[in-house]
């Protein structure tokens, strides 16, 4: 990546070497910010109960690895509802955004201008308002406390976000794809399926990926559609331990290791699908 | 457009012209192979009106090009033809067979688009072979014989396991051409196709284009807003103007003998002198008056003109029927140079006389750089006269 | 063909243009029917659970129980409630952030840009804070800011930074500055995707012409920069002002909306009437007035921002 605003070698100057300074004290301490906290909670998670009130230091005195075997049994069962619901929303997502996606990008239709500003304002509308009637309605249909309960509920948060990224993404591609395939022989869906669903990969990849992270790290349904004898997802079961004010003394250092393996799938996810988010977030 | 003159383009094509006579005359009203019938087309619930009242015949083996200003319909026409577009009225015939419902895979049409529109995900060979893999149940060995025959026939065989971004903006175009040629379609639909290359790669292309529609004998729409490359292309031309089709005919009817103001104006470069014009009767001599000449008509446009003494005209002139002469002559005018343009063989040479701007066409060098002033000398009889709203009078 | 022509012609006005109707849907049907489970799940998910919720506030609604209709008086009795007050200030209060989460991420953004290398590794920890769980970042920073034991006022004593450590949790204003702070970091990495993502697709001959006309860094950043983010500004402004405005979890975890009201947040105290009390009723009523809040900071920070970006390009 080139930086832009530099010229060459020849002409350095005193506000170029100053900015170039600015950058590297800013970015370092961006990171630092960033990185120390996670350090610390790596080190906690390795740290003995008993050792745990004295000076806190990054490297643990007699590591152990009793939080993550304790926390890891205590939150297994939940960890696979959080993968079924995360996986489970973001094939579903993809079956609902990526034709409505696609027809609000390539196609022309009586409309579509309005429709496509309905799901705007929709990305901008406060989830959160939804969770009342939804709650209610669930109880009502017996989508309470059930999986498909929240794979559906969590196509609230993910629909506007995906159709509008994706949009971009099938918009991008170069024009009179299809009707060249349509003209040498496919139907409209099956130019679809041919010709643009394997250019839009790339984009398809960053939804599923949102998608799933939206599954995955919500709290607010997790927590208001389950309870406890439901498939409860491993968020919830994370807050009951801290927020939920048990009155036991917090062992901390299990608590930490079970924020780290929560953590660590969609941080994996996220290496994997990196490269297509960057291409997915440009705004146009 | 290149440095060719304009003149070219009729002469290069007259030497086909046997082959034109000949098919035109096998080719009786309803044998035609692709029949575009009063075609309409709008859009935006009927305020855009894209074409109207288009009607095309394109005979078996026969070249029509289409062509117009920019937004004029030719796409639009192009894909109704093709099925892309559904037209409000009218019917599209192929074969005898009406196809305007037809889905565009049921048409057996090959359609290059403006864009090339190559599969960008798919090798050469994948993107050529698509419709074949799509449309047919030939063998595998089969459709690669064909595949490699038709890379061959376009010089891009070296490139088939090529992706398109891989090539060349000539090579892709040629791989879309390909596209089309393997599938053996009933007949060809090409939309500017050539509006990305340079001059000299569409001169080649051109020819190529040409030849292969000779070889194939099967009819080829192309459609171009360029009207030297009309010019050079087309057996039939079809100049269309905002939705409508202004006049159809071989490249020196349209030449020579244009329908209305506007085909005059479009076709031939540098364009047609068009001068306003005041019929004036002069001791029984019938006239056209301009601020900065006067000339005498021929008795075949006299006969039209009799009854319109005192109306205002527009008489059309092709540069090449302005003579230019260092001497006045006898019913000639005067003129200022304003600019001498080299067009290879000949000069271009802008002239204005009282305001009015005229054109001419003169063999090279005929008026020196230093040249202020000539005598213009009009070819009245090669003159046409058009009422003030564009139809032609003679 | 042609006879259908004359046939529809002599139809009634209103019979052809209920058949044009029928004509553009049966072109669009593929169409239609690509978008069709889009705006069923629309209108299913959205539009009538929110028409339903607003139904809800005319009533007083026990979660799993049976409504009884009281007309306006959960309106009423929200706005004779002190804590509301205190409730609606904490949200004004709470939406700095979204202020806080723009620059930390303008500033990141244009720093990465400077950079020619690490830039894949220092993206990548940036975004980690995104990518995991807020309620697991919540969780960290619970345990890191912990008075007692929590590491960062332990280290600040140890060292004399501090003589002694912050009980924030009982301080409304040091709470506040908490769970902002908490949130600043959490979701400033969305916005730093957004923007670099579009600093990316500025045209490098758009420097470079900025340059050759003697444009210096300030001027390129006004004239070349600051205008082609705009509409990435714009999105990312929006969609966070509004997703951090309902986002419970980690308010919950540090403070549970307290001390008091202090920190309760709107969010927070429909989630609080929802799920604490199962007064849907209330809690309804609460959220209709966050979304009113939140569409008038949208609207007016889209007015706001045009407003400017004229000025600056005038
Ligand atoms: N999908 C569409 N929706 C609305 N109007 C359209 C559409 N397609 C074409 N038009 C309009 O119809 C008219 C004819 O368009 P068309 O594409 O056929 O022009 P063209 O002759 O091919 O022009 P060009 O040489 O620029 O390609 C134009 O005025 C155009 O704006
Ligand atoms: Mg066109």
């Amino acid at each position: 990546m080139s930086t832009g605003s530099s010229l060459g070698l020849g002409d350095v100057e005193i506000g170029d070497v100053w900015t170039r300074f600015m950058t590297y004290v800013v970015l370092t301490f961006l990171v630092m910010v960033n990185l120390v906290p996670f350090l610390f909670i790596i080190s906690v998670s390795f740290t003995p109960p008993e050792a745990f009130f004295g000076d806190p230091s990054l490297v643990p005195a007699n590591p152990t690895l009793e939080a993550w075997t304790k926390g890891f049994a205590d939150l297994r069962d939940n960890l696979v509802n959080s993968a079924i619901i995360a996986t489970g929303t973001a094939v579903i997502s993809m079956a609902i955004t990526i034709p409505g996606a696609y027809a609000f990008a390539r196609k022309r239709f009586y409309g579509k201008k309005v429709g496509f500003y309905a799901i705007i304002v929709a990305m901008m509308f406060p989830y959160i308002l939804l969770v009342i009637p939804v709650m209610d309605i669930w109880n009502s249909t017996g989508l309470y406390n059930t999986i498909p309960g929240m794979w559906i509920a969590y196509q609230i948060f993910v629909t506007p976000f995906a159709i509008w990224i994706l949009r971009d993404f099938f918009q991008k591609l170069p024009q009179d794809l299809e009707e060249a395939a349509q003209v040498y022989g496919c139907t409209q869906f099956s130019a679809f399926v041919r010709v643009i669903l394997p250019l839009a990969a790339p984009g398809i990849v960053a939804v599923g990926f949102l998608a799933f992270l939206t599954g995955w790290n919500d709290f607010l349904f997790s927590n208001l559609l389950t309870t406890g004898v439901g498939p409860v997802p491993a968020v919830p079961v994370l807050y009951g331990t801290i927020g939920g004010g048990s009155g036991e003394r917090v062992y901390w250092g299990k608590l930490m290791a079970e924020t780290l393996i929560i953590g660590a799938p969609p941080t994996v996810l996220y290496l994997f699908a990196r490269n297509y988010l960057e291409n997915a977030f440009a705004v146009k | 457009m290149s440095g060719n003159t304009s003149n070219t383009a009729p002469s290069s094509d007259s030497t086909d012209d046997p082959v034109r006579n000949r098919q035109r005359d096998s080719a009786g009203a309803d044998e035609s192979h692709v029949r575009v019938e009063q075609i309409r087309k709008t859009f935006n619930d009927g305020s855009v009106v894209a074409c109207e009242d288009v009607n095309i015949d394109i005979d078996e083996g026969e070249f029509v090009v289409l062509v117009g200003p920019s937004g004029c319909g030719k796409t639009t026409t192009l894909r109704c033809i093709a099925g892309l577009e559904q037209p409000d009225d009218g019917r599209i015939v192929v074969d005898g067979d009406d196809v305007t419902d037809a889905k565009p895979k049921d048409r057996n049409l090959a359609f290059v688009f403006q864009s090339i529109a190559l599969f960008p995900h798919m090798t050469v060979r994948r993107n050529i072979r698509f419709g074949l893999d799509m449309n047919t149940d030939l063998p595998d060995e089969e459709k690669d014989r064909r595949v490699e025959d038709v890379a061959e026939t376009l010089g891009i065989d070296g490139m088939l396991d090529r992706k398109p971004k891989a090539l060349s903006g000539g090579q892709q175009q040629r791989v879309s051409l390909g596209r089309a040629m393997v599938m053996e379609p009933d007949a060809f639909l090409l939309d500017e196709p050539f509006s990305a290359l340079d001059a000299n790669l569409r001169d080649q292309m051109r020819v190529e284009v040409k030849q292969i529609q000779r070889e194939l004998n099967k009819p080829m729409v192309f459609v171009t807003h360029d009207q030297e490359e009309a010019m050079t292309l087309g057996d039939k031309i079809v100049v269309m103007d905002d939705g409508n089709v202004q006049q159809i005919g071989t490249p020196h009817e349209i030449y020579n003998d244009p329908t209305n103001l506007f085909v005059a104006d479009f076709i031939g470069s540098p364009s047609p002198n068009l001068l306003d014009c005041t019929v004036v009767e002069d001791g029984g001599e019938l006239r056209l008056r301009n601020a900065a000449f006067e000339v005498s008509v021929t008795d075949e446009q006299a006969a039209v003109l009799r009854e319109r003494v005192g109306d205002r005209v527009v008489l059309g002139v092709r540069p090449e029927y302005l003579a230019l002469n260092d001497a006045e002559t006898n019913g000639a005018f005067t003129a200022n140079v304003d600019v001498v343009e080299p067009l290879g063989d000949r000069d271009a040479v802008h002239l204005s006389a009282d305001g009015q701007s005229l054109s001419a066409v003169t063999p090279q060098g005929r008026v020196g750089r230093r040249t202020d002033e000539v005598a213009v000398e009009m070819e009245i009889e090669r003159a046409w006269l058009f009422e003030t709203d564009g139809t032609r009078l003679v | 063909m042609a006879t259908e022509v004359s046939d529809a012609s002599a139809e009634t006005e209103g019979q052809s243009r209920m058949a044009s109707v029928w004509e553009t849907f049966e072109e669009n049907r593929f169409s239609y029917l690509l978008i069709m489970p889009t705006l069923v799940f629309l209108v299913l998910l959205m539009w009538i659970p929110f028409l339903r919720g607003v139904w809800m506030t005319l009533y007083e609604w026990p979660f799993g129980g049976s409504p009884t209709w009281i007309g306006l008086e959960n309106y009423a009795s929200l706005l004779e409630w002190k804590p509301f007050y205190t409730a609606f200030k904490a949200t004004l209060w709470f939406s700095l952030t979204t202020a806080f989460q723009l620059l930390v991420a303008l500033v990141a953004a244009l720093s990465v840009r400077e950079i020619s290398r690490f830039t894949k590794a220092i993206t990548g920890i940036f975004l980690l804070a995104y990518t995991v769980p807020p309620l697991v970042t919540g969780t960290i920073w619970a345990y890191l800011l912990a008075p007692d034991l929590g590491p960062f006022f332990t280290l600040l004593t140890e060292w004399g930074v501090l003589s002694e450590t912050i009980y924030w949790g009982t301080n409304g204003s040091a709470s506040m500055a908490v769970i902002t702070f908490v949130t600043t970091w959490t979701f400033w990495p969305f916005m730093f995707l957004i923007l670099s993502a579009s600093l990316q697709n500025i045209d490098e001959e758009l420097y470079e012409s900025a340059q050759i006309y003697g444009a210096n860094r300030l001027q390129t950043f006004w004239n070349v920069t600051l205008p082609h983010m705009k509409s990435a500004i714009l999105v990312a402004v929006s969609i966070r002002l509004i997703w951090n405005l309902t986002k419970v979890s980690q308010v919950l975890q540090l403070t549970n909306g307290g001390p008091g009201y202090d920190t309760s947040v709107l969010a927070v105290l429909l989630y609080r009437f929802a799920y604490g009390r199962g007064q849907m009723g209330v809690a309804y009523t609460v959220g209709l007035v966050l979304f009113v809040v939140t569409i008038g900071f949208v609207f007016v920070f889209i007015r706001e921002f045009e407003k400017a970006s004229e000025e600056a390009t005038a």
